[in-house]
């Protein structure tokens, strides 16, 4: 690790993967004696920035693998490339912008913070959510928000089959084609909390798409009780 | 349960480095498939495989694989989940002289699919899940389908769980099953198409910052041919 | 009424009482049996394994007053901060949600006055239990109900788990009525709505992903917990060498027998093996890859007596955890109960309707009445006098095996009453060299 001054909290430091460890970035990240870190040459590699508590900006610059800033308190997370499976796994706080694109299950289980995937993300995005913001630039892939209990995505391009399935008290948005809404999931009305609330969430992601192109899809709340009449849905 | 690669140049002036970019992309995939590692390549000559227990290093090391020429390479690193580890349980699984698979993942309804191979005389060598689905596709292609539709026939036969890798002489193809679990990542450029299980192992290609990532979608064929 | 015995009528064996009460409730219903409890048919189990105590050509150990010790260590394989427990019998996950508040904290008073550890459930972890347990092992699980890094970092230890002896392959299943706004809150969910739980992690699948699951855990806690991995009971041998590939530091099997909150019957009773069986098979795996003892193994599913904990030991396990056994030690079926259980249709020693929510004793419940019924204190008591019990009856019977730890007692200490025992558990019926199954 490469410091830039020497006082003992720091304003920037960088870290070489190339040279680094994932286990010592961090263990510096879980104990940081800098506001702000630059991440080089991850080179996909996984379990970057997991486990992070403390509100300090963290940039990777170039791909990550799996678990990319998974369970992320407080901290800012900006990754420079695409990410692996499991961005932002079971965040909590904080935020995390992925400037590529994300692989499957983005933003899984994720109770707080605000995911942002400028690019495209694939099967499974927003899987499980329990409270988190997830904003797509691009497309999602299928199975998206399947079971996913509260929070919301926000998916600027289109989405595939299955979206919602199973789905919960979460909220979907919606501009482009959907493939097909999953077990229990149905387009409802925009009404103007809703326009309002995605005009903050596009805002919040620096996306800057008009909410009117938006539809939004959530739980038709059949599912809710374990019914005969339904098993053909289970 | 594994590691997946596979590199089909486009460009032939990449020819002579085929084994020099492909050697790295299937040592990253070590910690996925510590077990045993297997690996195809093809040249104007044919196929050449070459499987051993141990370390995907170690084994292209003994084998001068970094010195390999040639249009397309397959490789695996195997965890073993149900059959022994043994270079004959390695992938890739080659039933016909041009023919290789490689699989992630497992398949729930392999043995029924086997006893019926075997009741046409189709027999396997070994107990692995993924030399079933290598000799049912065989068998299509020996009956006439060209590779694409032998393996949508997998996705008609076969249960379970599954990243497939096929590649011939001229093709290069991939599939995933329906609920598309086993991690799958395809770059392509002008000069390539790279398929791995994970992006790490296609990091150190030429021109990887320029490429069309893709992550195959469930029940689709992918399908590369020169 | 007539006696049906005395009027010399015959019951099918196939078509029981209880099948055709079954049958009748599905057409009745449309919907499957859910239930709680684990297995209730007859499989091959402890009881059919006997210990040879010492007589002449072994030496035993003075009962009151030569040591026998009972602590172990687990999780040392790769992480800086193992457990340390004083006797090898811990608490199984059970969630709350599943379980009161009262009932869980119960369960950690009484795992910590013995030394021993207990674990949170499929619902997060409680303040209640987190202060009570000295040791506590954090679920990892597939819900990811109330996952918290706070709480990964506040654990002693993180059990991953793929499944659990009542149900392998399946997923959770929590009715409405036990859904209360504090269980619904710590869950993400609306209140009193039928949770399903799914059965499989919704970021990775199969032993290679697990790998780097487990990696991410160990970052996030600096690699200084003991990872778990949990497997209910089927092809044993081939998922404990999996979970040890993938990196687990302890393995923790769950048999056929194994307790559930709520489940189907149909997979209660039809999916798994006994815990008899799954024994062998996990030491035979641990054995092949020389890491025996070095990742420990966990073994629950029908542990009831120190003989079964004697037992499972001297098979191989390093520990055992119970579950149902803990929840009777609170009360749960107490003959105390015996109206409220019949004007619940149900009867003491057969009550095990734990998804209804509507426990007599206060265990099985969040209904705020019925879980007053459990004074935390009190439980804890009982569950610290159970667990004393089964260890001085364990180190009973290993002294009398001539062990001076409880851990040195081995699969030669034992022989079997029936062939099917013998075979499973890969020990001689009682007299014989013979092990069905092998040698041939």
């Amino acid at each position: 690790m490469v410091a830039l001054n020497g006082s003992s909290v720091q304003e920037l430091m960088k870290v070489d993967l190339a040279s680094t460890s994932v286990r010592e970035l961090n263990a510096e990240l879980h104990a940081p004696t800098a506001r702000r870190y630059e991440v080089h040459n991850p080179r996909g590699a996984e379990a970057i920035a997991v486990g992070l508590r403390h509100a300090i900006e963290v940039e990777i610059h170039g791909p990550a693998g799996y678990y990319c800033a998974g369970m992320n308190m407080l901290a800012d997370v900006v990754v420079h490339g695409s990410v692996g499976t499991g961005v932002a796994e079971n965040m909590m706080s904080g935020s995390v912008r992925v400037r590529g694109d994300a692989s499957q299950s983005a933003g899984a289980t994720g109770h707080g913070g605000l995911l942002v995937v400028e690019g495209s993300a694939s099967m499974r995005c927003g899987i499980s959510m329990k409270g988190i913001d997830i904003v797509v630039g691009g497309d999602v892939g299928p199975m998206s928000a399947f079971m996913a209990q509260a929070g919301r995505l926000v998916v600027c391009g289109d989405a595939g089959d299955g979206l919602g399935d199973s789905i919960y008290e979460a909220r979907l948005y919606v501009r482009g084609r959907v493939g097909s809404p999953g077990a229990d999931c149905v387009e409802k009305e925009m009404r103007d909390e809703h326009v309002a609330e995605l005009e903050r969430l596009l805002a919040d992601a620096g996306l800057p798409h008009d909410p009117g192109e938006f539809r939004r899809f959530g739980s038709a709340r059949r599912l809710y009780h374990f019914a005969a009449h339904n098993s053909a849905a289970y | 349960m594994c590691g997946i690669v596979g590199l089909h140049l486009k460009n032939p002036a990449l020819e002579p480095e085929l084994g020099r970019l492909f050697v790295p992309m299937l040592e990253a995939m070590t910690s996925r498939g510590p077990d045993s590692a297997g690996l195809a390549t093809y040249d104007a000559e044919g196929m050449h495989v070459v499987k051993d227990v141990g370390l995907p290093r170690d084994i292209c090391a003994a084998h001068d694989i970094a010195a390999r020429s040639g249009h397309q390479a397959v490789g695996h690193t195997r965890m073993a989940t149900e059959s022994a580890v043994t270079s004959d349980h390695a992938h890739p699984f080659t039933p016909l002289p041009d023919l290789a698979l490689v699989h992630n993942g497992s398949f729930s309804n392999h043995a029924s699919i086997r006893r019926t191979l075997a009741r046409q005389g189709i027999a396997c060598t070994t107990d692995n899940d993924s030399e079933v689905a290598a000799r049912f596709i065989a068998r299509e292609l020996t009956e006439g389908a060209d590779l694409e539709d032998a393996m949508r026939s997998v996705l008609k036969e076969f249960d379970g769980f599954f990243t497939l890798l096929v590649t011939s002489g001229t093709q290069f193809a991939v599939l995933r099953d329906s609920f598309a679990c086993k991690p799958a990542v395809i770059a392509e450029t002008a000069d390539y198409v790279a398929m791995a299980s994970e992006y790490h192992a296609l990091a150190e290609l030429p021109g990887i910052g320029d490429a069309r990532i893709v992550e195959p979608e469930p029940e689709r064929v992918y399908a590369w041919s020169r | 009424m007539i006696d049906p015995a005395q009027a010399g009528l015959r019951e099918s064996a196939t078509f029981d009482r209880a099948t055709i009460a079954a049958i009748q409730r599905a057409a009745e219903t449309g919907v499957y049996d859910i239930r709680g409890w684990g297995a209730k048919r007859a499989v091959p189990h402890f009881d059919d394994l006997l210990l040879l105590g010492a007589s002449m050509s072994r030496y035993p150990l003075e009962g009151y007053r030569e040591r026998c010790d009972t602590d172990v260590v687990l999780g040392d394989r790769h992480a800086s901060n193992p457990l340390h427990l004083d006797i090898p019998i811990t608490i199984a996950g059970m969630s709350f949600g599943a379980l009161s508040a009262q009932a869980k904290e119960a369960l950690g008073r009484g795992a910590t006055e013995v030394g021993t550890s207990t674990t949170t459930g499929d619902g997060g972890m409680t303040p209640e239990e987190r202060g009570q347990s000295k040791h506590l092992v954090y679920q990892y699980l597939p819900s990811r109900y109330g996952m918290n890094p706070d709480d990964l970092r506040a654990a002693d230890a993180i059990e991953v788990v793929l499944g659990q002896g009542a149900k392998p392959g399946g997923g959770g299943m929590l009715l409405g009525q036990k859904i209360s706004e504090r269980v619904a809150g710590m869950r993400t969910l609306p209140a009193g709505i039928d949770q399903r739980s799914a059965c499989r992690h919704p970021d990775w699948t199969g032993p290679d992903d697990l790998t780097i699951k487990i990696l991410e855990l160990r970052e996030i806690t600096d690699w200084q917990k003991p990872i778990y991995v949990k497997v209910g009971a089927t092809r044993t041998y081939y998922d404990v060498k999996l979970a040890v590939a993938a990196g687990a530091d302890v393995v923790v099997v769950d048999g056929m027998q194994g307790g559930t909150a709520a489940t189907q019957e149909v997979f209660i009773e039809h999916v798994g093996i006994p815990t008899l069986a799954a024994i062998p098979q996990a030491v035979q795996a641990l054995d092949e890859l020389g890491l025996h003892r070095k990742v420990q193994l966990i073994v629950s599913g029908g542990i009831r007596t120190g003989a079964d904990v004697a037992k499972a030991m001297a098979l191989g396990a390093d520990a055992v955890a119970i579950g149902t056994a803990a929840l009777i030690a609170l009360g749960d079926n107490h003959p105390r109960y015996a109206d409220e259980y019949a004007a619940i249709g149900s009867a003491p020693g057969f009550y095990d309707d734990f998804q209804d929510g509507r426990d007599p004793a206060g265990i099985t419940t969040q209904d705020p009445e019925l879980a007053a019924r459990l004074d935390p204190v009190e439980g804890g008591r009982r569950v610290a006098n159970y667990l004393r019990v089964l260890t001085l009856e364990a180190q009973t019977l290993a002294r009398a095996c001539g062990k001076a730890h409880l851990r040195n007692l081995e699969p030669e200490d034992l022989v079997a009453l029936t062939i099917e025992a013998a075979a499973m558990a890969r020990v001689p019926l009682a007299g014989t060299s013979w092990i069905p199954g092998q040698g041939f």
